[in-house]
C-alpha cells in the first residue's frame, strides 16, 4: 500500500454505496449527529449518480472506484483504507437505510472491550419487527445450518452490519475476500483462523430499494457460488 | 458373418483406407496458415509473445501428423475410434477444453489484479483529494 491516509481516531465507519445519492444524505446526517468518533468513509462503487458528491458534501472521506466492482470489493476498499490509516477497527453498514446508526456504538463495545474479533449485528438473535420473505428465510436458514456445520453459531450470517477488529481486517484485506457477497465463506475463514465471532441483536428496517440479489435465478446462482466458496474456505489457506 | 464381425471388418476398411495426398497438403497448408496468423498477430501487437508457444506447438503437431499419417492411424486403432479424422476431432476437443480452462484461470487472476488496481486507484485518489484540499487551504 503506497498511499498516505491520515490515522483514524477511534476507527473507521465504512459504507459501500452504489447509486445511493437520494438516500445517502439523510443517513450520513443521522450518523454525524451521533458523534461516534469514527471516521466516516463512503466507498462509491462506480455509481452513475451523484453518490460521491453527496458523501463529500456530508463531510465523509470518499473512496471512488473507477468502475463497479461489487459490494464485497467496496467493503474491502474500506478495510484497506482503515489498515493504511492505522485504524484499530471498522464498523460497516449498508447505505440503503436498512441499518440503524444508533446501533453502531453497541456493535463496537464488545470489540473495544477485547471480548471478540468480529461482531455481527443480527436481525434474528432477539425478536425484532424485521420480516423476511419466504425465499430469503429459506436461504438464511440454510446458511445458518451451513455455518453451524462448521462450528460457527450465528443467527444472521448474511448481515452486512458488522464491527471488525484489526486481525479480521488484516485477514479480509487479502485476495481470498470475495468481490460480490461476503457471507458464510468469510465467516468460516475467520473462524478457521481462530478469530472470535459474536452476535448482538440490532434493529433493522426494510430497505427502501429492494435487493437485486434475492429472487429468481440469482438466488440459485448465489447459493451455488456460496457453497463453492464455503468449500474453498474450508480447505485452502486464506491469502 | 455375425453383425459384430461385420462391424469389425467395416472398421478395418475405414482404417486401412489409403492416405490421400490431398489430406497431407491440406494439413500442411492449415498449419502454415496458423503459423503465419500467429506471427502476424505478434507483429501487429495483438498477441503477446508468451501466448504464442501453444499455437506454434499446435502447428508443429499438425505438420508432424500430416507427414506421419500412419501414426495417426495407429492412435485411432489404439483408442478404438473408426477413422483418423474422428481422432483428430477428439484431440482437438480435448485441446479446446484444456485451453478454455487455462484461459478461465488466467481471467480469474486478471480479474483479481484488476480489482486490486481499481481499489488502489480509489485510495490514491482520496489521498490526492486530501492533499489538494490541504494545499488549497494553505495557499
Amino acid at each position: 500500500m503506497t498511499h498516505t491516509a491520515p490515522v483514524g481516531a477511534r476507527g473507521v465507519l465504512v459504507i459501500p454505496a452504489f447509486n445511493e445519492a437520494p438516500r445517502l444524505p439523510a443517513l450520513l446526517a443521522r450518523i454525524t449527529a451521533l458523534e461516534t468518533g469514527l471516521e466516516l468513509v463512503v466507498v462509491d462503487d462506480g455509481s452513475r449518480d451523484a453518490t460521491a458528491e453527496a458523501a463529500a458534501r456530508a463531510g465523509a472521506t470518499v473512496l471512488r472506484h473507477p468502475f463497479n466492482l461489487g459490494y464485497g470489493a467496496g467493503l474491502q476498499t474500506g478495510y484497506k483504507y482503515a489498515l493504511a490509516a492505522g485504524a484499530k477497527c471498522v464498523v460497516q453498514m449498508d447505505a440503503d437505510g436498512q441499518h440503524d446508526p444508533r446501533d453502531i456504538l453497541r456493535l463496537l463495545a464488545p470489540l473495544e472491550k477485547g471480548e471478540c474479533d468480529l461482531v455481527i449485528g443480527s436481525r434474528f438473535l432477539a425478536p425484532t419487527g424485521y420480516r423476511m420473505g419466504f425465499t430469503r428465510t429459506l436461504g438464511r436458514r440454510f446458511f445458518v445450518a451451513l455455518a453451524r456445520a462448521f462450528g460457527i453459531r450465528v443467527t444472521d450470517p448474511t448481515s452486512g452490519f458488522q464491527a471488525l477488529g484489526h486481525r479480521v481486517l488484516e485477514l479480509y484485506a487479502g485476495d481470498s475476500f470475495p468481490s460480490d457477497y461476503p457471507d458464510v465463506d468469510v465467516l468460516l475463514t475467520a473462524h478457521r483462523r481462530g478469530l472470535v465471532v459474536r452476535e448482538i441483536s440490532v434493529e433493522m428496517h426494510e430497505a427502501e430499494r429492494k435487493s437485486t440479489l434475492h429472487g429468481g435465478l440469482r438466488s440459485v446462482w448465489y447459493v451455488y457460488k456460496m457453497l463453492l466458496a464455503v468449500w474453498a474456505a474450508s480447505g485452502g489457506k486464506a491469502k | 458373418m455375425s453383425q459384430s464381425q461385420e462391424l469389425a471388418r467395416l472398421r478395418e476398411l475405414f482404417l486401412d483406407n489409403p492416405d490421400l495426398e490431398a489430406t497431407r497438403w491440406l494439413a500442411l497448408a492449415i498449419s502454415l496458415a496458423l503459423v503465419a496468423a500467429v506471427l502476424w498477430l505478434v507483429r501487429r501487437r495483438r498477441l503477446r509473445e508468451e501466448y504464442t508457444p501453444i499455437w506454434l506447438a499446435v502447428s508443429a503437431a499438425l505438420v508432424f501428423v500430416s507427414f506421419r499419417l500412419d501414426l495417426l492411424r495407429e492412435l485411432t486403432r489404439a483408442i478404438g475410434a473408426w477413422t483418423p479424422s474422428s481422432t483428430v476431432f477428439f484431440l482437438g476437443e480435448l485441446f479446446l477444453v484444456g485451453i478454455c480452462l487455462n484461459y478461465a484461470v488466467r481471467l480469474s487472476r486478471a480479474s483479481l489484479l484488476q480489482k486490486n488496481l481499481a481499489q488502489e486507484i480509489a485510495l490514491l485518489r482520496a489521498d490526492v483529494d486530501k492533499l489538494r484540499a490541504r494545499h488549497e487551504r494553505g495557499a
